[in-house]
């Protein structure tokens, strides 16, 4: 008797609670594992900060809603480069303000840049490469660059580079000053409120609870639907589900494969699926001492040859890329370009290289789960495909910062990675040449036994500034790696979310993921 | 005994305990071969040799590790638990901001986990052999030996979607502001500002997962509570009781179950310790920002000052607990008075 009592109260207490915001108000609520701990743009620099100062501040240029192929203008009107590739010359945006009204200026512009560079936080690199930024008039401003540097632009549209208000962050503790690093105290002042011009401000960050957004109402460009944003932080992917499937949330941003199956078939939700930008691939080490066979570059055209590419993807959606590039990036090759598995070419090569019964090699990879593909699943069937032209992969699986270690310390042989561009730039890639971070320090391939066809081509990569000289010299380093590079790139999986059916706007993004002010609902 | 006495020697045990947890937790903390470089720098930064100089002379990483662990000693005693990496507060103001909400949830499955486990323990030994007490010992095998995340997942799954019988995850529901902090328990900072509605939403977040933790140490309590009962009621002295013509209640109530009572206490004890140290999935799960989340994400960053704070904190809650044990103890038995 009692113990229906208690069941009984409890039921009615949890009826008597449906409580909401405001009755009037357009409100968005979005399901997301938060991943940051920093709001502030020179300081946060994850997913989560992507998709909150995508639309708290803006930035002198910027990409299409869709993809990252093109540089358009934002709070600058247009710009000029000097003939050296060295300094770059920007006219405001006369018509921008930020949310308390205030026109943005070249002030503003200069004061942002440098805080961020001085900082040093976790976005800071992208302005490492910025000599100095001067103020011309209110409305121009000047970049000069230490060495030309043909990513500059795209660097510019990340939103670690948004324009601050100088004004009202130096009256709350914040500076650009060369020793900004311990000077500047306006992280907590940005953790509760944007100072930028975007459609929404940041209202409330309650980390590890919620993040809310309210409408800029004195936005200078057009409004955006939802009045208020809540960014629930829901770190577990079947909850967000649960959240989405009882109406709670209108779209969830981190499910597994798992949910977004059951989601296709439910008639209330939308599940939209594009290929990410992040590659899935094998790094092979070039030092004998530490890759053994696989340091052999027949051999590793040879593993190339024995994947079975289309049931990577399969298992995950997606598209196989041609190379470690993403597809998607100005002059990526399509799958159309990628490799097909030949296993008799796969067999030939092992022979030559002189390995006619295989051998016997250690798989190390990171228990982890990114955007829902499971490593350990492709690890077996790395293994599987292997085994039929003789490779005998044991699994090596660790803890993700252990294995990390060996990789980053370039201990690891053979190894299983992903790689999501940090520029939204084919220079990205450079890391995968001789020199660059996974190609010397990862794997081993260092500059002295590189080839000077790959030296030379990625030297004139590095200078290009002429686009299409750039993806003339991008399709050549692709075509070489795709023969002679030391990585086998096999997935660039799906990038799926979930909403409600009625939620119109949404498209992925390659830098912020999701820009919540294209969002809306049909009426 | 007199009681303060009693106490102040509990006390002074645990100070040497206190000390030796942080020397372990410091030194597991830094056997596990991971550099917490790896894990607090974005790659594009691991390779700007003057950032990373510079984070590990903020972090105290470049001194040798026993001059790392006096000082964190001495600030220790300062009452200074020093600065998370991850999230650059001060462990103690993190700690502030995440315990409430655990204490809040291990309080309500405490209780309902009592009420169902000490509930069922009783009816089992009562009706012994009866199909009272197959049901009750059924129902605590399910408590112990189903995962606790399954059980949080099929509730979220029946009762929150299918049934829309409880509120989802989260404190409170994600439209709703917090009440102002008083405590960090929204039951009691919702009531002193009068914020009804906002109550009731945190009341409601409860229920589900204080239901799914409750059944969870029901089933352990439910058990001691069972076989400590069965070895009073067989007692010489309460056969005495009965041929004495004692009615049966007060035989159960006033004499068993107050004998029963100590091995009870303990198991109880020992649920909410573990329960306030922190649910880390059925916390992931319920989206239920406490320390179990916390001391999670610090141990996947490898934010060594927030592992230790946590370490600490864990410690210091079973000895607090532990401590309220046995002053429970000293109420229930006099033998323990009188020693």
């Amino acid at each position: 008797m009692k113990l229906k009592l208690i069941a009984a109260s409890a039921l009615a207490l949890a009826l008597t609670a449906s409580a909401v915001y405001a009755q009037d108000e357009r409100v968005l609520v979005v399901a997301h594992a938060e991943s940051t701990d920093s709001l502030d743009p020179a300081r946060g620099y994850t997913q989560t900060t992507g998709i909150i100062e995508q639309v708290t501040y803006e930035t002198l240029v910027t990409f299409p809603v869709e993809n990252a192929g093109e540089i358009l203008p934002q709070l600058a009107s247009d710009w000029t480069i000097a003939e050296d590739g060295l300094s770059y010359t920007f006219n405001l945006n006369t018509a921008a303000t930020f949310w308390n009204g205030d026109p943005v200026t070249a002030d503003d512009v200069v004061f942002s840049i440098n805080r961020l560079k001085n900082i040093q936080g976790n976005p800071s690199f992208l302005a490492a490469g910025i000599e100095s930024v001067t103020a011309d008039d209110a409305d121009t401003v000047t970049f000069t660059l230490a060495a030309v540097d043909p990513t500059f632009l795209t660097k510019l549209a990340n939103p670690a580079l948004s324009v601050l208000h100088a004004g009202l962050v130096r009256e709350n503790g914040g500076s650009d000053a060369a020793d900004a690093a311990t000077s500047d105290m306006a992280e907590s002042f940005l953790n509760g409120t944007s100072a930028g011009t975007g459609p929404y401000i940041l209202e409330e960050w309650d980390p590890q609870v919620r993040t809310v957004l309210v409408r800029n109402e004195a936005y200078w460009g057009d409004a955006p639907y939802f009045d208020r944003i809540v960014i629930a932080n829901v770190p577990d992917a079947a909850t967000q589900y649960s959240l989405l499937q009882n109406g709670e949330a209108d779209i969830a941003l981190d499910l597994t494969a798992n949910e977004i199956e059951t989601a296709s078939t439910n008639a209330n939700l939308v599940v939209a699926s594009t290929p990410g930008n992040i590659v899935h691939f094998l790094l092979m080490n070039r030092n004998p001492d530490i890759g053994g066979p696989m340091s052999n570059p027949l051999v590793q055209q040879a593993v190339r040859l024995s994947l079975d590419y289309p049931g990577y993807v399969e298992l995950w959606g997606g598209i196989t890329p041609a190379t470690t590039m993403a597809f998607g990036l100005a002059g990526a090759f399509g799958s159309d370009r990628a490799l097909t598995r030949d296993l008799d070419a796969a067999r030939a090569l092992l022979a030559e290289a002189g390995y006619p019964d295989g051998f016997d090699i250690t798989l190390d990879y990171p228990i982890f789960t990114f955007q829902g593909v499971n490593m350990e699943t492709n690890a077996q069937k790395i293994q599987a495909d292997l085994a039929e032209v003789g490779i005998n992969v044991t699994l090596n699986p660790a803890e993700l910062q252990i294995s990390l270690e060996g990789y980053r310390n370039g201990t690891q042989g053979f190894g299983y990675w992903f790689w999501g561009p940090d520029i939204l730039d084919p220079n990205d890639q450079l890391a995968f040449l001789p020199g660059g971070k996974v190609a010397t320090e990862r794997a081993q391939w260092t500059e002295d036994m590189a080839d000077s066809e790959i030296l030379a081509l990625r030297d004139q990569a590095l200078v290009e500034t002429d686009q299409d000289a750039r993806l003339a010299v991008w399709a050549q380093i692709q075509e070489y790696m795709q023969q002679n590079g030391t990585f086998a790139a096999f997935l660039q999986p799906n990038v799926s979310t979930a909403f409600v059916a009625g939620l119109e706007g949404y498209v992925w993004h390659p830098q912020w993921l999701v820009d919540l002010a294209e969002l809306s609902r049909a009426e | 005994m007199p009681l303060y006495r009693y106490i102040l020697r509990r006390i002074v045990f645990v100070i040497p305990l206190l000390i030796g947890i942080t020397l372990a937790a410091f030194m597991i903390a830094n056997l596990v071969p991971a550099d917490p470089i790896n894990a607090n720098l974005p790659q594009s930064q691991l390779n700007n040799p003057e950032i990373v100089a510079a984070f590990r002379e903020r972090w105290g990483l470049d001194r040798p590790l026993p001059e790392q662990y006096l000082t964190y000693l001495s600030n220790l005693l300062r009452g200074d638990f020093g600065t998370s990496i991850k999230t650059r507060q001060p462990i103690g103001a993190d700690i502030a901001r995440y315990l409430p909400a655990t204490i809040e949830l291990a309080t309500y499955s405490l209780i309902v986990g009592v009420g169902f486990g000490v509930g069922l323990g009783l009816l089992s030994a009562v009706r012994r052999n009866s199909i009272w007490d197959f049901l009750a010992r059924g129902l605590s095998l399910i408590g112990i030996s189903v995962p606790v995340f399954l059980l949080a997942l099929i509730g979220l799954s029946v009762l929150y979607v299918q049934l829309d019988l409880v509120a989802g995850p989260g404190r409170l529901d994600f439209t709703m502001s917090e009440p102002p902090f008083v405590t960090g328990l929204l039951t009691i900072d919702a009531a002193l500002a009068g914020e009804w509605q906002v109550w009731q939403s945190a009341v409601a977040h409860l229920v589900l997962p204080s239901l799914v933790l409750g059944l969870y140490i029901s089933g352990l309590i439910s058990r001691v509570t069972r076989s400590s009962m069965l070895e009073v009621l067989s007692s010489d002295y309460l056969r005495t009781a009965r041929s004495k013509g004692l009615a049966e209640r007060p035989v159960v109530l006033r004499h068993a179950f107050r004998n029963a009572l100590v091995p009870i206490i303990t198991v109880i004890g020992l649920s909410y310790g573990s329960l306030l140290s922190g649910a880390v999935l059925t916390e992931t799960i319920f989206a239920w920002p406490g320390i179990g989340r916390y001391m999670f994400r610090a141990s996947t960053s490898q934010d060594f000052p927030a592992i230790m704070g946590v370490s600490l904190l864990i410690a210091f809650i079973y000895v607090l607990v532990n401590l309220g044990v046995d002053i429970l103890y000293y109420f229930v038995d006099p033998r323990i008075r009188a020693a």
